[in-house]
């Protein structure tokens, strides 16, 4: 299981290409970039974070802040803070 | 597109639709053109003499003063619907199937219970789309803060689906076609 920020955010990449957009369109995503703004629906944001629960086994809050949800980095920096 | 009113969801109020098709390559500029050519086209239909529709620094579209609105697309199609007078408006399409997690992850047990079959006639697509549709329009009131969609609640109040966050409560009407389903919340 992935540990350290770079190792997740590419795992984070690797599920985003699962469910949405194809390597193409992830590789041009930047990490800090906000993943609605550059395209990913609603539908494949959610899909993310249910496959993110199952990569990095954990639960997302109910209460979870939005900004956490934006971009690449910001995920990978909440997995890495539940390690942590 | 024809928003039917069905006789559990109340009387579909009075508004502006209108659609515009992405172009290809059908990424994010094309999908934002689309929407403002939609938009354009329904607060021409509302009768508004300004048709442009800037965008604001979080990325929401700013209708003109009176008439409120709100912009959905997919890939191929947008969707914008504009309701004069109206305090909030909030429109979603939704082509994808939603998967049972998905379900899951953003209907709270209730709602599966109450809203999706055997118990409720919407699907967990529609309704993904009647909490995004909400989100849009609750979220233009300002005043409750940074929240995400699924964490409004719905329920039927009157006869109508009805979406609350926070005490604040906006009703919501759903159009399911086999190929997508769309929503609209309108707040008066």
């Amino acid at each position: 299981m992935p540990d350290t920020a770079v190792e997740v955010r590419q795992r984070i990449r690797e599920l985003l290409v699962g469910v949405f957009g194809g390597p193409s369109f992830v590789s041009q995503v930047q990490d800090t970039a906000s993943l609605r703004e550059a395209g990913v629906p609603s539908t494949a944001l959610v899909a993310l974070l249910v496959a993110m629960e199952d990569a990095f086994g954990f639960e997302w809050d109910d209460d979870i802040r939005p900004e956490v949800l934006r971009s690449i980095d910001s995920l990978a920096g909440h997995v890495v803070a539940l390690r942590n | 597109m024809i928003v039917e009113p069905a006789p559990s969801r109340g009387t579909v109020p009075r508004m502006s639709l209108e659609t515009s098709w992405v172009a290809p390559p059908h990424g994010p500029a094309e999908q934002f053109t689309a929407g403002r050519r939609a938009a354009a086209a329904a607060l021409a239909a509302a009768g508004s003499a300004e048709r442009t529709v800037p965008r604001a620094r979080d990325g929401r579209p700013l209708f003109p003063h009176g008439f409120a609105g709100s912009i959905s697309h997919t890939g191929r199609l947008a969707v914008a619907v504009v309701v004069p007078g109206a305090e909030a408006v909030g429109v979603d399409i939704e082509p994808a199937a939603v998967p049972p997690r998905t379900a899951a992850f953003v209907l709270r047990e209730q709602e599966r219970r109450l809203l999706l079959p055997p118990g409720g006639p919407h699907t967990a697509r529609d309704l993904f789309a009647a909490k995004e549709a909400a989100f849009k329009a609750l979220n233009s009131l300002g005043t409750l803060g940074e929240f995400l969609f699924w964490q409004i609640n719905l329920g039927h109040a009157g006869g109508v689906l009805t979406a609350t966050y926070r005490g604040e409560s906006v009703p919501v009407w759903i159009h399911a076609r086999t190929d997508l389903s769309f929503a609209v919340a309108i707040r008066r």
